[in-house]
Parts: C-alpha cells; structure tokens; sequence
C-alpha cells in the first residue's frame, strides 16, 4: 500500500539515494497526485451533494406533513359516508314501518305488491350495513400512513447524519428525526404485509388448530 | 344465541372504526356499547365492571390490544371476560401471540358484518362468560 512504501522510503533515508529508490519516489509522487485528484472531486461531488441533501431533508418534514392531512380526510370524509348511510338506514327503518302498517290495512293484489316492495326494502339493511363496514379501509389507510411517516421521519434522520458526517452545513433536524431504527421496521412490516398478511380463512384455519375456530 | 343484553367494550384508537363496529353490534341486536380509546383506557372501564364482552384492535398508542389482553387474563376479576381481536395485523406471528395470551377470537380487517357476527356467535357457543362485577 501507499502509506507502506512511504514509511519504507523514510526508512531507507535521503542521504542515499539509488536509482531504484529515485524510480520509486517518482512513483510514489505520481500516486500522491492521482490522490490529491481523486480527493478534490469527492470534495466537489461533496460540495454539490449539499443542496439537493439540505433541501431534500428540509422538504420531508413537509411530506409527512401532507401525509398526516392525507389520513386525517379520510377519516372525515369516512365519518361524512357514515353519517349519510345511518340517516339512510334510520328512513329505511320509518319506509319498513309504514310498509308493514299499509299492509295491515290492504287486501287482494296491494298485499303482494306490498311484499315485493318490503322484501326489498329489507335487503337494502344488509346493504346498508355493509357499506359501513366496507368503510373500515380507512384504518388500514391510516395505519399504512403512520408506517410512511415514521418511514420518512428515519431517512429524513439518516440525510441529516450525512450532512453531519460530510461536514455540509446542517439544516434543522425537524420533528421525529430520533435515529432508533423503527422507519426500518415499518418498511419491514409493509413489505411483508404484501405477501404474508393472512386472510380471514386462513386466520380461521390457524384458529381451529388451537381449537378457537 | 347471543346475549345481546350484555355491556360491550369496543377498543380503537380510530373513531371511524369504533362507530363501524358498533353500528355492526347494533344490528346484532347490542344496546349498551361502551368505547375506549386505547389499552389503558379500556382496562379503567373494564376494571369498574360490567362487561361481558371486548372487541379490540391491536395497534393502538399508550396500551396495545394484545397488552390489554394480557392484562384482562391477568386480572382475577376480568380473566374469563370473552375477548374478540378485530385488527389489521394479520401475521401469523401476531395470530399465534394472541392465542397464547389467551383471545377469545380474531377478526382480520377488512372483515364484513357476518364474519364478525359469526364470530361472536362462535365465542357464546364456547364459552360461558362470567360477568365482571
């Protein structure tokens, strides 16, 4: 290595130079300088990296922030759903009554015609109750999101050690940039929720195993 | 058949989710729903008494669904206490960790309105709760 052959050079002294040990300063000088170079573009590359790494470590604090907003009207525009399929449900329930009370006091063709007309307005219940529960993908949003946040809040922690480390001039470090791993855990989760999260069927199959099915 | 008289603790963190649920225990036929917020917001409910019933997500601040539900198992009190997990995390790591603490049954989210029901249906023919007091 380079800094071996330096210390041997000093070994071997100055006062006596032979041809073989002049050939291998001069190389020695030429390494120096492919060095020197090599150091003065990682320096530039450096320099120029602190933009992009700055502005990008300052921009994240803003992402996470949109994606905050992103849950947060889900879950109004879910309670909204809401709210209109339980008034939904509440006039389904007056129309059912009424029917029911019409039927009481009609005979003949009315009657059959009434039934029709209450059988379907029965199922409109089922219906009704399950666009309640289709609603529930707004947690699974918002749990997904939370992951993001605690994703970027760690890069936005690991572009700041960069800034440090490289010595560009470092940014303020913004909320959650605490360096304990966990954005590396959330991207763990996600990704094997996309191919080992187990369905309710499964989940029953395991159950039974332990005699809960 | 379900005892649909009893008191119903439904635990979430989010609000979308606790009024889904009890829309879907109302339908069933459940009047007195209570909700907690986490954990340890739950388990101050439970511990006042009542109860014949929990349904609980997992992933929630201050005190996770499976930390109440060891805390519920734990509890001289509340250890028979029927305990439903409703929850989106559904690695069989998560599945196995809640049998062993001892749940009652586990719901995956997304579910629909009969598998919850089903469930609960399920947990009643097995078990013969004993009421907190």
């Amino acid at each position: 290595m380079l800094v071996d052959r330096m210390i041997e050079t000093k070994v071997s002294g100055d006062e006596e130079m032979p041809t073989e040990g002049l050939n291998e300063k001069r190389s020695i000088n030429e390494e120096m300088q492919e060095l020197a170079k090599y150091v003065e573009v990682i320096t530039k590359t450096i320099r120029e990296m602190e933009s992009p790494v700055t502005s990008t470590s300052d921009q994240l604090p803003q992402a996470t922030s949109h994606l905050h907003d992103l849950a947060k009207m889900t879950e109004e525009g879910t309670h909204k759903v809401l709210s209109l399929t339980e008034e939904l449900e509440r006039n389904r329930e007056v129309i059912q009554y009424q029917l029911e009370q019409l039927r009481a006091n009609v005979a003949g063709r009315a009657v059959k015609d009434l039934d029709a007309i209450l059988t379907l307005v029965k199922a409109d219940e089922k219906q009704l109750l399950n666009i309640h529960v289709a609603l529930s993908f707004q947690d699974l949003v918002a749990q997904r999101v939370g992951k993001l946040v605690t994703i970027l809040n760690e890069i936005q922690h690991k572009l700041l050690k960069l800034v440090v480390i490289f010595g560009i001039q470092q940014q303020q470090g913004g909320p959650g940039a605490s360096g304990d791993g966990r954005g590396y855990e959330m991207l763990r989760q996600l990704e094997i929720s996309k191919t080992t999260a187990l369905q309710q069927d499964l989940v029953d199959s395991i159950m039974s195993e332990f005699g809960l099915s | 058949m379900i005892d649909t008289g009893m008191k119903v603790l439904v635990v979430d963190d989010m609000s979308t989710m606790r009024r889904i649920v009890k829309n879907v225990l109302r339908q069933i036929g459940f009047s007195d729903i209570m909700e907690a917020e986490n954990g340890q917001d739950a388990l101050t409910k439970l511990k006042a008494g009542g109860f014949g019933l929990v349904v609980s997500d997992w992933n929630m601040p201050v005190m996770q669904g499976i930390e109440l539900l060891r805390a519920v198992r734990a509890d001289a009190e509340l250890k028979t206490l029927p305990f439903l997990m409703v929850t989106a995390e559904a690695q069989k790591e998560n599945l196995i960790e809640a049998v062993q603490a001892g749940v009652s049954n586990y719901v995956v989210k997304p579910f629909t309105a009969e598998v919850l029901q089903g469930k609960l249906e399920k947990i009643f023919a097995n078990v013969q709760p004993a009421k907190s007091s």
